[in-house]
């Protein structure tokens, strides 16, 4: 973040921002700051090539050494190949179809899908050697009992109660919705390839159980009279990219 | 991010978010890279695993000892409008640690901070002044001489 840049900057430490939104840097004006070309959440570029990677970070680094300042804003050249879709990639199950409305079918069919993706899921992990699940702290199919109990209850009006202690029941719904895409996403790169993020996007939000679940909970609590759950569920559960209208 | 290729509308958000004003241009010079100390501070929301989590614009942050496993690493900001699914591939995405341990190996800088630091970047910066302050202090104690700040 370019505003931390002339934070440090002033207490001594010389600094570079990656910027990823251009403007942003020209109006905050860090003390020196590479903008990239990459998609939102790809400061680096393209996830497994170091090369690339590297490249972004000489380039970054590189400012450091240069005299050129105070404020100095550069350009990287390059895009993040993996930006393109890979038409060999596949997803790791058969896609679904879900109907709008249909919370009870929703709830039994997202807690399935979890075990249809627990192959992928796990043999994903022992290739990267890691797992972005866990904010919550529930294991996955916690997560999905969770959820599936919010979908049953959007019915009845009624919340159901937090399983984690240090967590409200609408925060606990956040974060184990946080979880279970991880978890799909997460299992979709288990056949290898190179997808790009649109790719696995539209997999998750057009094709997958838990894409629909997510959405129909979006729906039932965005016209609820909980305006805590409304507000959450209404900002932070699906990307604006696919709200439909 | 390249704005001429998104929908005008949305393009037009971004290239007008709020900014702050600064009326400084700080500008500190330092040894060769080859010598320097460098460590990161994301803006990504990045919390250890177990660690509470950032649940909305909070000033505070954590800290990342250059020992974490990659696996320990979890993206909790509260913007779910940018791409996870590089970090969720590999953490260098967001996070370079790997990349900066090559970079030592290759003599082509110094070393790595003994700590590295995330803010949420979706917090008004104002009201990290004095976190980014005492995190600059910490970062002086390690000996860290360049920092780079990558957002997501």
């Amino acid at each position: 973040m370019s505003a931390l840049g002339h934070l440090i900057e002033e207490e001594g430490i010389a600094t570079v921002a990656i910027a990823l939104v251009r403007p942003q840097a020209e109006r905050t004006r860090p003390p020196r700051a590479l903008w990239v070309p990459f998609e939102l959440g790809r400061p680096f570029g393209p996830p497994s090539d170091p090369a690339f990677q590297t490249g972004v970070i000489r380039a970054a680094l590189g400012l450091l050494e240069s005299g050129a300042g105070p404020v100095l804003l550069t350009d990287f050249p390059a895009d993040d190949p993996r930006e393109t879709p890979d038409p060999g990639w596949r997803p790791p199950i058969e896609a679904g179809a879900y109907r709008d409305g249909e919370a009870e079918a929703l709830a039994d069919a997202v807690q399935a899908e979890l075990w249809e993706l627990a192959s992928a899921y796990a043999a994903s992990c022992t290739a990267r050697g890691r797992s972005t699940v866990g904010l919550s702290t529930l294991a996955p199919a916690a997560c999905g009992e969770y959820v599936a109990a919010w979908l049953r209850g959007t019915s009845t009006g009624n919340a159901p109660p937090s399983p984690v202690p240090d967590l409200s029941p609408i925060l606990c719904l956040r974060f184990a919705i946080d979880d279970l895409k991880a978890y799909a996403l997460e299992a979709a790169l288990a056949g290898g390839g190179s997808p790009s993020s649109r790719q696995l996007g539209d997999w998750l939000w057009n094709e997958t159980a838990t894409g629909a679940a997510i959405h129909e909970l979006r729906r039932r609590l965005v016209a609820g009279e909980d305006e805590r759950a409304k507000q959450i569920a209404g900002m932070f559960l699906v990307p604006a990219l696919r709200l439909a209208g | 991010m390249r704005l001429d290729r998104l929908p005008p509308a949305q393009a037009e958000r971004y290239g007008a978010l709020e900014c702050p004003d600064f009326t400084t241009t700080p500008w500190v010079e330092g040894p060769p890279l080859a010598a320097r100390r460098i460590a990161i501070v994301s803006s990504a929301g990045l919390v250890r695993r177990g660690e509470r989590p950032f649940r909305g614009r909070e000033a505070d942050y954590r800290v990342i000892p250059a020992t974490t496993p990659a696996n320990e690493l979890l993206c909790s900001h509260i913007s779910i409008n940018f791409d996870r699914t590089g970090f969720q591939e590999d953490w260098n995405v967001v996070f370079p640690l790997d990349r900066l341990n090559e970079l030592v190996a290759m003599g082509a800088i110094g070393s790595v901070a003994a700590n590295h630091y995330s803010f949420m970047g979706a917090t008004d910066p104002a009201e990290m002044e004095n976190a980014a302050r005492e995190v600059a202090g910490n970062l002086r104690r390690d000996g860290v001489d360049g920092v780079i700040l990558p957002p997501v």
